[in-house]
């Protein structure tokens, strides 16, 4: 070891906060708050095209023929998702009979990235109508596909919740959710690096997961991106 | 591997998690936040938990992996983030905040390299199995992290050496 890493070595060092293991071993007692016993509350409704109705509270799946391949896989992956092992969803929506411009805030706001949000305000201006802040709030409060069409990434400009269809209380713990959920997991034995949820990634052992931050960074140490997902940096 | 192993474990490591985690976010609180919910994921996990592995190499890598998911969702916000540790000599601040600074400038994946190999002096081999990389591969991004470090360090006024 030269000078520079003994100097380094020494910069390096860092004193842990005073009660850090108290809080550390608290953190560890407490019962985990998972949202998987959630998935019983959600609700679908299924066209042959897709997922036309998200509901939750009381009730049963509604679907026929084709619908129900949908809604079975919907269910798998919010399932899934809830238990924080997927950032995207595959199942096809069916927004057939809603508006042009509600249209075209969901398309915006599905465009918002896992784990991140964005203002009413931002999602306005993306769509080429920036005062129309508040009709993009009723536009996402009609979402009839809450979660898949991911309307509680959209908050307040001041940083406050807004309103949500599901309450603001499911808002916070999916929020919270994605923040704890990473996006991108290479595999340490294929080097192959894939999005949250896809088939591939499901596979790789508990021992062999590294998250990367974006495709370059993991193409950078020899990683390639998987062909099934797809994952690009536009969509990290 | 049973609760109390796993507590005597979190309690041996923290310090050195939290030296890692501080190092490669640069911010107290973050730092904190990041080794506990590495602990939750490990302790969750336990049961998978392969003798094969050293624990410290296990522990390091679920550090690592919430650390860099941490700086990723930094980048998609523009955060910077401006934090310096309260607790050091007043002397070693100057240069504190230097490395904290100059940290910023080194690529994500060579940052969590250096972090590691300085905090608690891991060698290639340990480097390469907790990222999942060759040994190669992390020497070049410790050099690589390294000159850029020091070359930032210089611009600060800090030679990166004494």
């Amino acid at each position: 070891m030269d000078r520079t890493d003994a100097t380094l070595r020494e910069l390096f060092a860092v004193q842990p906060p005073a009660g850090l293991d108290r809080r550390l071993r608290e953190a560890l007692r407490e019962e985990p708050r998972a949202l998987d016993a959630l998935i019983d509350r959600f609700h679908v409704e299924a066209s042959e095209r897709g997922i036309a109705r998200l509901l939750y509270g009381r009730g049963r799946d509604v679907a026929a023929g084709r619908g129900r391949r949908h809604a079975e896989q919907a269910r798998q992956e919010l399932a899934e998702y809830l238990a924080g092992r997927r950032t995207f969803f595959t199942v096809p929506v069916d927004l057939a009979g809603i508006g042009e411009f509600q249209d075209r805030v969901l398309t915006e706001a599905n465009r918002i990235p896992f784990g991140e949000v964005t203002s009413y305000a931002d999602l306005a201006r993306r769509i080429g109508h920036p005062r129309a802040a508040r009709a993009v709030g009723n536009a996402l409060g009609a979402n009839p596909v809450p979660v898949i069409v991911p309307c509680h990434r959209v908050i307040r400009g001041d940083g406050s919740w807004g309103h949500y269809a599901f309450g603001g209380a499911l808002k916070t713990r999916l929020l919270a959710l994605e923040r704890a959920t990473p996006l991108l997991i290479g595999c340490a034995s294929t080097r192959i690096v894939c999005r949250r949820g896809c088939a591939h990634e499901q596979r790789i052992g508990e021992n062999g997961r590294v998250v990367f931050a974006s495709v370059a960074d993991a193409a950078g140490v020899g990683y390639r991106p998987c062909k099934v997902c797809k994952p690009r940096d536009a969509a990290a | 591997m049973d609760e109390r192993t796993f507590e005597r474990l979190a309690q041996e490591y923290s310090g050195r998690l939290y030296a890692v985690a501080y190092r490669m976010l640069g911010h107290r609180a973050d730092a904190e936040d990041a080794v506990q919910r590495a602990l939750l994921k490990c302790f969750a996990a336990r049961a998978s938990y392969s003798p094969r592995w050293a624990v410290s190499t296990w522990l390091y890598r679920a550090v690592a992996n919430v650390c860099i998911d941490e700086l990723r969702r930094r980048k998609v916000r523009g955060e910077q983030v401006d934090d310096v540790e309260a607790t050091v000599r007043p002397a070693a601040v100057g240069q504190r905040l230097d490395l904290t600074r100059a940290l910023e400038t080194v690529p994500r994946e060579a940052r969590v390299l250096l972090a590691l190999h300085y905090v608690d002096g891991l060698g290639y081999r340990e480097l390469a199995a907790i990222r999942g990389i060759s040994v190669n591969t992390v020497k070049s991004q410790l050099t690589r992290g390294k000159a850029i470090l020091k070359k930032a360090l210089q611009a600060g006024g800090h030679d990166g050496s004494d």
